[in-house]
Protein backbone atom coordinates (compact mmCIF):
# COMPACT_ATOMS: atom_id res chain seq x y z
CA UNK A 1 0.00 0.00 0.00
CA UNK A 2 2.76 2.43 0.66
CA UNK A 3 4.93 1.13 -1.37
CA UNK A 4 7.81 1.41 0.64
CA UNK A 5 9.15 -2.16 1.76
CA UNK A 6 11.13 -0.49 4.80
CA UNK A 7 8.22 0.51 6.33
CA UNK A 8 6.47 -2.37 7.81
CA UNK A 9 3.09 -0.83 8.02
CA UNK A 10 -0.24 -3.32 7.34
CA UNK A 11 -2.19 -0.68 7.96
CA UNK A 12 -1.56 2.79 9.16
CA UNK A 13 0.46 4.78 6.63
CA UNK A 14 1.68 8.66 7.69
CA UNK A 15 3.00 9.38 3.97
CA UNK A 16 0.52 11.16 1.16
CA UNK A 17 -0.11 8.37 -0.71
CA UNK A 18 -1.40 6.39 1.70
CA UNK A 19 -3.86 9.26 2.93
CA UNK A 20 -5.31 10.07 -0.32
CA UNK A 21 -3.07 13.27 -1.38
CA UNK A 22 -3.44 14.83 2.27
CA UNK A 23 -0.60 14.95 5.07
CA UNK A 24 -0.19 14.41 8.40
CA UNK A 25 0.08 18.06 9.00
CA UNK A 26 -3.42 18.76 7.49
CA UNK A 27 -5.14 16.08 9.45
CA UNK A 28 -3.44 17.28 12.40
CA UNK A 29 -5.07 20.69 11.53
CA UNK A 30 -8.23 19.09 10.86
CA UNK A 31 -8.21 17.66 14.25
CA UNK A 32 -7.64 21.00 15.95
CA UNK A 33 -10.51 22.24 14.53
CA UNK A 34 -12.29 19.26 16.13
CA UNK A 35 -13.53 18.43 12.44
CA UNK A 36 -15.18 21.35 11.32
CA UNK A 37 -16.49 22.14 9.10
CA UNK A 38 -16.66 18.19 8.10
CA UNK A 39 -14.28 17.34 5.04
CA UNK A 40 -15.75 15.02 3.12
CA UNK A 41 -12.34 13.87 1.44
CA UNK A 42 -10.70 13.52 4.27
CA UNK A 43 -13.73 11.29 6.28
CA UNK A 44 -14.66 9.46 3.15
CA UNK A 45 -10.49 8.21 2.89
CA UNK A 46 -9.90 5.11 4.76
CA UNK A 47 -5.90 6.16 4.96
CA UNK A 48 -6.82 9.23 6.15
CA UNK A 49 -9.95 7.95 8.60
CA UNK A 50 -7.01 5.30 9.90
CA UNK A 51 -4.71 8.20 10.82
CA UNK A 52 -6.75 10.19 12.12
CA UNK A 53 -7.72 7.35 14.83
CA UNK A 54 -4.49 7.05 15.34
CA UNK A 55 -3.80 10.69 16.16
CA UNK A 56 -6.80 10.88 18.42
CA UNK A 57 -5.56 7.44 20.40
CA UNK A 58 -2.24 9.67 20.93
CA UNK A 59 -4.00 12.90 21.53
CA UNK A 60 -5.91 11.17 24.58
CA UNK A 61 -2.57 9.23 26.07
CA UNK A 62 -1.39 12.68 26.49
CA UNK A 63 -2.86 13.29 30.00
CA UNK A 64 -1.79 9.60 30.91
CA UNK A 65 1.46 10.87 29.67
CA UNK A 66 1.93 13.83 32.17
CA UNK A 67 0.49 12.19 35.27
CA UNK A 68 2.73 9.01 34.40
CA UNK A 69 5.60 11.64 34.35
CA UNK A 70 4.16 13.43 37.31
CA UNK A 71 4.08 10.73 38.94
CA UNK A 72 7.59 9.54 38.45
CA UNK A 73 8.95 12.55 40.18
CA UNK A 74 9.85 13.31 43.34
CA UNK A 75 7.63 15.62 45.59
CA UNK A 76 8.77 18.75 46.90
CA UNK A 77 10.74 17.46 49.91
CA UNK A 78 11.40 20.64 52.96
CA UNK A 79 15.18 21.14 51.71
CA UNK A 80 13.95 21.90 48.09
CA UNK A 81 11.00 24.34 49.56
CA UNK A 82 13.51 25.84 51.84
CA UNK A 83 16.56 26.14 48.70
CA UNK A 84 13.79 28.15 47.09
CA UNK A 85 12.42 30.05 49.27
CA UNK A 86 15.76 30.83 50.37
CA UNK A 87 16.73 32.40 47.09
CA UNK A 88 13.70 34.86 47.22
CA UNK A 89 14.00 38.59 47.71
CA UNK A 90 11.77 39.21 50.20
CA UNK A 91 12.11 42.90 50.19
CA UNK A 92 10.35 42.37 46.44
CA UNK A 93 7.15 43.29 48.26
CA UNK A 94 7.95 45.83 50.61
CA UNK A 95 5.55 48.38 48.30
CA UNK A 96 4.94 52.05 48.98
CA UNK A 97 6.03 53.99 52.10
CA UNK A 98 3.00 54.90 54.33
CA UNK A 99 3.58 57.41 56.64
CA UNK A 100 2.69 57.16 60.55
CA UNK A 101 2.13 60.50 62.50
CA UNK A 102 5.12 60.65 65.14
CA UNK A 103 3.25 60.79 68.44
CA UNK A 104 5.95 63.78 69.79
CA UNK A 105 8.85 61.28 68.99
CA UNK A 106 10.13 63.41 66.71
CA UNK A 107 10.83 60.28 64.32
CA UNK A 108 10.16 59.73 60.56
CA UNK A 109 7.52 56.74 61.21
CA UNK A 110 6.36 54.98 58.25
CA UNK A 111 5.33 51.13 57.83
CA UNK A 112 5.66 49.16 54.02
CA UNK A 113 2.31 48.58 51.99
CA UNK A 114 3.49 44.97 52.32
CA UNK A 115 3.75 45.02 56.38
CA UNK A 116 0.06 46.22 56.10
CA UNK A 117 -0.89 43.69 53.77
CA UNK A 118 0.42 41.13 56.09
CA UNK A 119 -1.84 42.87 58.89
CA UNK A 120 -4.79 42.54 56.22
CA UNK A 121 -4.06 39.10 55.79
CA UNK A 122 -3.87 38.16 59.60
CA UNK A 123 -7.54 39.55 60.62
CA UNK A 124 -8.63 36.13 59.02
CA UNK A 125 -6.91 34.32 62.32
CA UNK A 126 -10.31 35.48 63.97
CA UNK A 127 -13.12 33.97 61.25
CA UNK A 128 -12.47 30.33 61.18
CA UNK A 129 -13.07 29.12 57.53
CA UNK A 130 -11.90 32.35 56.01
CA UNK A 131 -8.96 32.57 53.95
CA UNK A 132 -7.47 36.32 52.66
CA UNK A 133 -5.99 36.10 48.76
CA UNK A 134 -5.04 39.01 47.08
CA UNK A 135 -5.31 42.67 48.21
CA UNK A 136 -5.19 45.89 47.53
CA UNK A 137 -5.12 49.53 49.10
CA UNK A 138 -6.26 52.03 46.40
CA UNK A 139 -5.55 55.53 47.04
CA UNK A 140 -2.40 57.45 47.68
CA UNK A 141 -1.36 55.05 50.61
CA UNK A 142 1.83 57.32 50.79
CA UNK A 143 0.01 60.63 51.39
CA UNK A 144 -0.98 61.34 55.22
CA UNK A 145 -4.58 61.54 54.99
CA UNK A 146 -5.73 60.95 51.64
CA UNK A 147 -8.44 58.08 50.83
CA UNK A 148 -8.14 54.72 50.51
CA UNK A 149 -10.32 52.16 49.75
CA UNK A 150 -8.87 49.04 50.49
CA UNK A 151 -9.99 45.95 48.36
CA UNK A 152 -9.53 41.92 48.85
CA UNK A 153 -10.38 38.86 47.79
CA UNK A 154 -11.26 36.02 49.89
CA UNK A 155 -11.98 32.23 50.11
CA UNK A 156 -14.74 30.80 52.20
CA UNK A 157 -15.29 27.31 53.78
CA UNK A 158 -17.89 25.55 51.89
CA UNK A 159 -21.39 25.37 53.99
CA UNK A 160 -20.39 28.10 56.01
CA UNK A 161 -22.67 31.37 56.41
CA UNK A 162 -20.71 33.85 53.81
CA UNK A 163 -22.59 37.17 55.29
CA UNK A 164 -21.90 37.11 58.37
CA UNK A 165 -18.34 35.67 57.98
CA UNK A 166 -17.77 38.74 55.56
CA UNK A 167 -18.90 41.02 58.25
CA UNK A 168 -16.73 39.62 60.98
CA UNK A 169 -13.73 40.11 59.04
CA UNK A 170 -14.34 43.25 57.65
CA UNK A 171 -15.08 44.69 61.03
CA UNK A 172 -11.30 42.93 62.65
CA UNK A 173 -9.40 44.43 59.25
CA UNK A 174 -10.68 48.12 60.25
CA UNK A 175 -10.24 47.21 63.97
CA UNK A 176 -6.48 46.42 62.67
CA UNK A 177 -6.06 49.00 60.58
CA UNK A 178 -7.04 51.65 62.86
CA UNK A 179 -4.83 50.06 65.62
CA UNK A 180 -1.80 49.85 63.25
CA UNK A 181 -1.69 53.06 61.02
CA UNK A 182 -3.33 56.50 60.37
CA UNK A 183 -4.95 55.00 56.91
CA UNK A 184 -7.67 57.10 56.18
CA UNK A 185 -10.08 54.39 55.28
CA UNK A 186 -12.96 54.98 53.02
CA UNK A 187 -14.52 50.95 52.65
CA UNK A 188 -13.31 47.87 53.02
CA UNK A 189 -14.73 45.69 49.49
CA UNK A 190 -14.42 42.03 50.01
CA UNK A 191 -15.13 39.77 47.19
CA UNK A 192 -16.26 36.23 47.92
CA UNK A 193 -14.05 34.61 45.21
CA UNK A 194 -13.14 31.03 46.38
CA UNK A 195 -15.76 28.50 47.94
CA UNK A 196 -13.40 25.69 48.95
CA UNK A 197 -14.04 22.00 49.77
CA UNK A 198 -12.16 21.07 52.76
CA UNK A 199 -11.97 17.95 53.85
CA UNK A 200 -13.89 17.43 56.63
CA UNK A 201 -17.34 18.36 54.04
CA UNK A 202 -16.28 17.42 50.85
CA UNK A 203 -18.00 14.44 50.98
CA UNK A 204 -21.33 16.00 51.65
CA UNK A 205 -20.91 17.91 48.75
CA UNK A 206 -21.65 16.87 45.38
CA UNK A 207 -18.04 17.53 43.67
CA UNK A 208 -14.72 16.65 45.00
CA UNK A 209 -11.64 18.80 44.61
CA UNK A 210 -8.07 17.17 44.87
CA UNK B 1 2.52 35.82 61.20
CA UNK B 2 -0.68 34.44 59.83
CA UNK B 3 1.34 31.92 59.01
CA UNK B 4 1.82 28.69 59.95
CA UNK B 5 -1.36 27.59 61.37
CA UNK B 6 -3.25 28.45 58.35
CA UNK B 7 -0.85 26.14 55.89
CA UNK B 8 -3.26 23.69 56.40
CA UNK B 9 -6.35 25.51 54.84
CA UNK B 10 -3.81 27.22 52.52
CA UNK B 11 -2.99 23.50 51.38
CA UNK B 12 -6.50 22.91 49.84
CA UNK B 13 -7.22 26.63 49.03
CA UNK B 14 -7.50 26.92 45.41
CA UNK B 15 -4.68 28.37 43.38
CA UNK B 16 -6.29 32.00 42.83
CA UNK B 17 -6.13 32.58 46.93
CA UNK B 18 -3.29 30.83 47.10
CA UNK B 19 -1.14 32.23 44.22
CA UNK B 20 -2.74 35.82 45.27
CA UNK B 21 -0.99 35.82 48.81
CA UNK B 22 1.97 35.02 47.22
CA UNK B 23 1.95 38.22 45.17
CA UNK B 24 0.99 40.16 48.44
CA UNK B 25 4.82 38.16 49.51
CA UNK B 26 3.59 35.43 51.94
CA UNK B 27 5.89 33.17 51.54
CA UNK B 28 3.90 30.55 53.24
CA UNK B 29 1.43 30.70 50.36
CA UNK B 30 4.23 30.69 47.76
CA UNK B 31 5.62 27.03 49.60
CA UNK B 32 2.74 26.06 48.77
CA UNK B 33 2.83 26.51 45.37
CA UNK B 34 6.25 25.32 45.29
CA UNK B 35 4.89 21.77 46.68
CA UNK B 36 2.27 21.93 44.44
CA UNK B 37 3.62 21.78 41.23
CA UNK B 38 7.27 21.17 41.68
CA UNK B 39 6.86 17.62 40.36
CA UNK B 40 4.76 18.89 37.53
CA UNK B 41 7.48 21.61 36.73
CA UNK B 42 10.31 18.81 36.80
CA UNK B 43 8.17 16.39 34.49
CA UNK B 44 7.97 18.72 32.13
CA UNK B 45 11.18 20.21 32.02
CA UNK B 46 12.66 16.73 31.83
CA UNK B 47 10.76 16.08 28.90
CA UNK B 48 12.27 19.18 27.35
CA UNK B 49 15.62 18.63 28.65
CA UNK B 50 16.03 14.71 28.57
CA UNK B 51 19.07 13.14 30.37
CA UNK B 52 20.06 16.66 31.95
CA UNK B 53 21.37 17.20 35.39
CA UNK B 54 19.92 20.45 35.04
CA UNK B 55 16.34 20.19 35.35
CA UNK B 56 16.35 20.94 38.99
CA UNK B 57 18.07 24.00 38.22
CA UNK B 58 15.50 25.04 35.65
CA UNK B 59 12.89 24.62 38.17
CA UNK B 60 14.69 26.74 40.86
CA UNK B 61 15.34 29.09 38.37
CA UNK B 62 11.25 29.08 37.73
CA UNK B 63 10.40 29.16 40.80
CA UNK B 64 12.68 32.74 41.34
CA UNK B 65 11.67 34.49 38.30
CA UNK B 66 8.40 34.00 39.17
CA UNK B 67 8.41 35.35 42.78
CA UNK B 68 9.38 38.24 41.42
CA UNK B 69 6.74 38.36 38.76
CA UNK B 70 3.89 37.55 40.69
CA UNK B 71 2.94 40.80 41.17
CA UNK B 72 2.34 41.58 38.11
CA UNK B 73 0.22 38.37 36.93
CA UNK B 74 -3.05 39.35 36.03
CA UNK B 75 -5.02 36.43 36.77
CA UNK B 76 -3.59 34.29 39.75
CA UNK B 77 -5.88 31.78 39.34
CA UNK B 78 -3.92 30.50 35.70
CA UNK B 79 -0.92 30.48 37.78
CA UNK B 80 -0.59 26.59 37.16
CA UNK B 81 -0.11 27.30 33.19
CA UNK B 82 1.95 30.71 33.71
CA UNK B 83 4.50 28.45 35.54
CA UNK B 84 4.37 26.11 32.72
CA UNK B 85 5.30 28.78 30.34
CA UNK B 86 7.82 30.16 32.66
CA UNK B 87 9.42 26.63 32.92
CA UNK B 88 9.49 25.79 29.39
CA UNK B 89 11.21 29.09 28.60
CA UNK B 90 14.00 28.66 31.26
CA UNK B 91 14.79 25.25 30.07
CA UNK B 92 14.57 26.15 26.07
CA UNK B 93 17.33 28.89 27.55
CA UNK B 94 19.44 25.73 28.38
CA UNK B 95 19.05 24.36 25.44
CA UNK B 96 20.31 27.40 23.38
CA UNK B 97 23.25 27.55 25.62
CA UNK B 98 24.31 24.02 25.21
CA UNK B 99 23.85 23.64 21.52
CA UNK B 100 24.76 27.43 20.45
CA UNK B 101 24.87 26.98 16.62
CA UNK B 102 23.45 23.80 15.08
CA UNK B 103 21.44 24.55 12.12
CA UNK B 104 17.84 22.36 13.81
CA UNK B 105 16.34 21.66 10.22
CA UNK B 106 19.18 19.61 9.63
CA UNK B 107 19.08 17.37 12.43
CA UNK B 108 17.70 14.13 11.53
CA UNK B 109 16.44 11.70 13.35
CA UNK B 110 19.47 8.87 15.05
CA UNK B 111 17.27 6.85 16.64
CA UNK B 112 17.94 3.75 17.65
CA UNK B 113 15.84 0.84 16.16
CA UNK B 114 13.52 -0.58 18.08
CA UNK B 115 14.74 -0.05 21.85
CA UNK B 116 13.28 -1.89 24.08
CA UNK B 117 9.24 -2.02 23.04
CA UNK B 118 6.45 -2.75 25.44
CA UNK B 119 5.48 -6.01 25.00
CA UNK B 120 1.63 -5.31 25.02
CA UNK B 121 -0.40 -1.57 24.11
CA UNK B 122 -2.36 -1.43 27.06
CA UNK B 123 -3.35 2.14 28.49
CA UNK B 124 0.19 1.66 30.72
CA UNK B 125 2.03 0.10 27.83
CA UNK B 126 1.03 2.97 25.57
CA UNK B 127 2.48 6.05 27.51
CA UNK B 128 5.36 4.03 27.78
CA UNK B 129 5.58 3.28 23.88
CA UNK B 130 4.81 7.17 23.90
CA UNK B 131 7.69 7.93 26.52
CA UNK B 132 9.90 5.78 24.39
CA UNK B 133 9.43 7.27 21.04
CA UNK B 134 9.61 10.33 22.78
CA UNK B 135 13.42 9.81 23.74
CA UNK B 136 14.17 8.39 20.39
CA UNK B 137 13.03 11.96 18.44
CA UNK B 138 15.93 14.75 17.47
CA UNK B 139 15.96 17.13 20.12
CA UNK B 140 14.38 20.07 17.33
CA UNK B 141 11.28 17.88 16.95
CA UNK B 142 11.18 16.72 20.35
CA UNK B 143 11.44 20.17 21.59
CA UNK B 144 8.29 21.22 19.29
CA UNK B 145 5.68 17.97 20.12
CA UNK B 146 6.46 18.66 24.01
CA UNK B 147 5.68 22.29 23.47
CA UNK B 148 2.99 21.68 21.62
CA UNK B 149 1.40 18.62 23.62
CA UNK B 150 2.18 19.02 27.32
CA UNK B 151 2.88 22.44 27.30
CA UNK B 152 -0.31 23.44 25.01
CA UNK B 153 1.49 25.77 22.89
CA UNK B 154 0.27 27.37 19.75
CA UNK B 155 2.56 26.93 16.64
CA UNK B 156 3.40 30.77 16.62
CA UNK B 157 4.15 30.53 20.24
CA UNK B 158 6.34 27.57 19.50
CA UNK B 159 8.26 29.34 16.48
CA UNK B 160 8.76 32.81 18.66
CA UNK B 161 10.21 30.33 21.49
CA UNK B 162 12.35 28.00 19.96
CA UNK B 163 13.55 30.87 17.49
CA UNK B 164 12.52 29.35 14.65
CA UNK B 165 10.54 30.31 11.21
CA UNK B 166 6.71 29.04 11.35
CA UNK B 167 7.19 26.38 8.68
CA UNK B 168 10.23 24.83 10.09
CA UNK B 169 7.80 24.51 13.45
CA UNK B 170 5.05 22.96 11.47
CA UNK B 171 7.52 20.66 9.48
CA UNK B 172 9.23 19.79 12.69
CA UNK B 173 5.96 18.66 14.36
CA UNK B 174 4.45 16.77 11.38
CA UNK B 175 7.90 14.87 11.56
CA UNK B 176 7.65 13.95 15.34
CA UNK B 177 3.82 12.43 14.94
CA UNK B 178 4.67 10.36 12.00
CA UNK B 179 7.44 9.25 13.73
CA UNK B 180 5.33 8.36 16.50
CA UNK B 181 2.46 7.78 15.28
CA UNK B 182 4.64 4.71 12.84
CA UNK B 183 6.88 3.97 16.67
CA UNK B 184 3.56 3.30 18.14
CA UNK B 185 1.88 1.42 15.47
CA UNK B 186 4.96 -1.26 15.26
CA UNK B 187 4.50 -2.29 19.23
CA UNK B 188 0.78 -2.44 18.80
Amino acid sequence: MTGDESMELKTLGVEPEDLDGFTIEDLADYLDADRTPPNPAIEESAGCRLALDALERLRGMTPDLRASDEAAELAADDTWVQGILAGIALDARAGRRIPLADEGLGGDLAITEGAVRGLIRAAETVVPGVLVGRCHLDGDVTEPGAPVLIRLEVGVTYGLPIPAMVERLRAEIGLRLRAHTDLVITGIDIAVHDVQLRESNADAATEGER
Amino acid sequence: MSGERFAGALDSADDRIVAGRAADGDTVAFAVLVRRYTPMMRAYARRILPGSAEVDDVVQDTFITAWGQLPELENPERVKSWLMRITSRKAVDRLRSSRPHADIDLLEPVAPPFATPPRRVEARAGVAALSAALQELPDAQRECWVLRELGEYGYEEIAEELDLPLSTVRGLLARARKYILVRMEQWR
